[in-house]
């Protein structure tokens, strides 16, 4: 098991009664279900399915708590915000009271949960890692660097912020089909998406490749003799 | 996690458009399809809100409702009432309120002027 610090978190607090059904009509993965104790990906795309930001939705109880890539707010909140109409939806920031943590390289557990220990909360998440938020000054074991947890995602064929997961590519060419809930209904890019998925056309594929296999400006994720690369298909 | 409940975490500024004072038209068909739904009681309204979501960002939301809780703006058409919620004034002012007859993908339809696109179905618009 390895821990990583990620120096790129957002946290961003949401309360209200009508969070998750804002959410869930915003983003790709069915989430006005989530209960308190749970946590979930999802990705917000545009209409043309190009993803803004893939986030964390840890439900807190009293509140949901979104971990998103800073490098990617302002494009979320200038997507969200206008959208918020009369909603029972307020947003905070608190990123700067809390630090990132990644924890990966273990067998995954209690998938979907998660759990909080003196100020540090833990997410289990279906993508095979562990994401944590602590706050600020509270101890978290980090003995490792962002470049080993990139090693293992090569390994592991997991897309990241800033590398797979884009603006340039649709959800489904970063990776994020685990996201992407079937029949949940309409959200924005839904129409491109299901008619990708239905016609089994998706134009681009996240891969693991040899270094030689493919040009280097198809790699987006660079390891020693394997990458991750967004590949035709 | 320190989610803020001590001061730490400052509200993120939201966009709020201006309340905008609507101007809508109902169709003849719609208005003849909106008396078989109030019958003589007009006391009822029809709620003509948007919500977020959909395939383009928004979604028509239509009910026939006694009150809401929602600050509204009130039209009244020949005899019908028609609440529009401020909140969403900006997206709705102008519209016509038409009815299509058709068996599939009929119903109460808008037209909106203020849309840039709208999903096959016509309930959502951007």
């Amino acid at each position: 098991m390895q821990t990583a610090r990620y120096s790129e978190g957002h946290l961003s607090v949401w309360r209200g009664t009508d969070v998750l059904s804002f959410i869930d009509g915003l983003s790709t993965n069915r989430v006005h279900d989530l209960r308190k104790g749970e946590c979930k990906q999802t990705t917000f795309t545009t209409t043309t399915a190009k993803v803004i930001d893939r986030v964390t939705l840890f439900h807190m109880g009293e509140f949901v708590a979104c971990v998103s890539h800073a490098p990617f707010w302002d494009a979320l909140h200038a997507h969200v915000s206008p959208r918020i109409l009369g909603q029972d939806v307020s947003i905070f920031d608190a990123t700067a009271s809390n630090e990132f943590y990644i924890r990966f390289g273990h067998e995954p557990s209690t998938l979907g949960l998660h759990s909080t220990d003196d100020g540090v909360t833990v997410g289990h998440l279906e993508s095979g890692y562990d994401l944590i938020v602590a706050t600020v000054g509270k101890h978290v074991e980090s003995v490792e660097n962002l470049e080993s947890f990139h090693s293992w995602r090569i390994e592991k064929c997991i897309p990241w912020a800033g590398y797979e997961i884009t603006s340039k590519h649709h959800a489904l060419a970063c990776g994020l089909s685990e996201d992407i809930h079937p029949s949940k209904g309409c959200y924005i890019g839904q129409e491109v998406l299901t008619r990708m998925i239905s016609r089994k056309k998706q134009g681009r594929a996240l891969s693991v490749v040899a270094n030689d296999e493919v040009q280097s400006s198809e790699i987006t994720t660079k390891g020693e003799s394997h990458s991750l690369a967004i590949i035709r298909v | 996690m320190d989610c803020g409940t001590c001061e730490t975490a400052g509200p993120i500024q939201v966009v709020k458009p201006d309340v905008v004072e609507v101007s809508l038209t109902i169709s003849d068909k719609a208005q003849t399809m909106l008396a078989d739904a109030f019958g003589d009681d007009r006391s009822m309204a029809l709620l003509v809100g948007v919500l977020s979501g959909g395939c383009s960002g928004y979604m028509y939301d239509l009910q026939i409702i006694e009150e809401t809780d929602q600050s509204c703006q009130e039209v009244n058409i020949n005899g019908f009432r028609v609440l529009v919620p401020n909140a969403s004034s900006h997206l709705l002012d102008g519209i016509e309120i038409d009815y299509v007859d058709r068996l599939m993908g009929g119903g109460f339809k808008i037209n909106n002027p203020n849309a840039d696109s709208s999903c096959g179905c016509g309930e959502s618009f951007a």
